[in-house]
């Protein structure tokens, strides 16, 4: 007898309860342990360490189910408070960009005639244009920021948040 | 076509839904406090990440696909928060984790044996929760889930993220570990 045959026994002892051994496998297994004294005894200790393992029971407590169901009701309801803020945050922001995109070529001209008009250097179109192009932006940013959602109160945004919260619950 | 009970906690875990994480948690609380006093030696460590381990259920709700088992997924998170906590804890390693003086993390069943197989069930049972105690926590956890959650060698490996071959010595070994107890100290 070989190590490979006594790593092949072991191998199919232990699959043998919960994945299952083909039928030509368990005569071989049975062989083998009728002639080896070593595989014998694992098979035993483990069928014996089995049975210690399911001797044993563990009852969670009450107090211990009702603590964490309140613990993830609660964070149930802050990340679907976040997911809410997440939602009005991203729409804001596509609104900014749409809004923008469309502008973009008004606030250029804009920026050309006041550089005309004041005299002005010529290569204060570019940040001037990008500066009054990103304060719708960096106004929603800085009251999204500022102010709790209370202060939001019957406005499109918090209509369509309400919106998404029912349809998430 | 109707939905598998998988596809259903699938489907609640990604809404969020409280009246499904009650329903899991009423289901598993008794098999994922179990595998995490294994894994832990410690019921009030447990107990700890029971909870940590279902906050994590909620928050990775929307990563479960519902084509494996639910319970399979849910030790791999109550796994995975171990050893983030046993890391926070002891950094070095996950086999030094374990404080044999802690209580006493398991509750013999309760079948109505009388009182000379009780007083002998429970020196039995000593016996092989000391055992138990002895053997490093990562045999223990193998063999919590191979006897106790009935999972294959494969289904292991995945949870615990190891080779099957290491599955196996750990398995092996394990059962060599609790051999003398299982002999009643003969050896």
């Amino acid at each position: 007898m070989n190590g490979h045959e006594h790593d092949r026994a072991v191998d199919l002892i232990n699959r043998r309860e919960v994945e299952g051994v083909s039928e030509a496998d368990a005569r071989w297994l049975e062989s083998h342990l009728a002639a080896c004294e070593d595989c014998s005894q694992y098979e035993l200790a483990l069928s014996g360490a089995e049975r210690a393992m399911r001797s044993f029971t563990v009852m969670a407590t009450g107090s211990l189910v009702e603590s964490t169901r309140a613990r993830v009701h609660a964070r149930v309801v802050q990340l679907r408070e976040r997911d809410s803020r997440r939602f009005l945050i991203a729409i804001s922001f596509a609104m900014g960009v749409v809004f923008s995109t469309l502008s973009a070529w008004a606030w250029w001209k804009v920026g050309g005639w006041m550089v005309e008009r004041f005299s002005l250097p010529s290569s204060m179109v570019g940040p001037g244009v990008v500066f009054f192009w990103l304060v719708p932006a960096i106004l929603l940013g800085v009251l999204l920021v500022e102010f709790p959602e209370s202060k939001f109160e019957g406005s499109v945004m918090q209509l369509l948040m309400k919106d998404r919260q029912r349809g998430i619950q | 076509m109707m939905e598998t009970e998988e596809a259903q906690i699938a489907t609640g875990l990604r809404r969020r839904d409280p009246e499904v994480l009650d329903a899991l948690i009423e289901q598993y609380q008794h098999r994922l406090l179990r595998y995490l006093i294994h894994l832990t030696g410690d019921r009030a460590t447990a107990e700890d990440l029971f909870q940590e381990t279902w906050i994590r259920v909620l928050e990775k709700g929307y990563q479960y696909d519902g084509k494996s088992k639910f319970a399979t997924w849910l030790m791999t998170i109550a796994h995975n928060a171990a050893i983030d906590h046993l890391r926070k804890r002891r950094p070095e390693s996950l086999d030094e984790m374990r404080d044999p003086e802690d209580a006493a993390p398991f509750e013999p069943v309760s079948d109505g044996p009388s009182p000379f197989e009780q007083v002998a069930a429970l020196e039995d049972r000593a016996r092989i929760q000391a055992a138990l105690e002895q053997i490093p926590p990562i045999f223990r956890e193998v063999l919590a889930l191979r006897f106790q959650e009935q999972m294959k060698l494969e289904e292991i490996a995945k949870l615990i993220n190891i080779p099957l071959a290491t599955v196996k010595t750990r398995l092996y070994r394990g059962v060599i570990a609790l051999r003398p107890a299982l002999m009643g100290g003969q050896e």
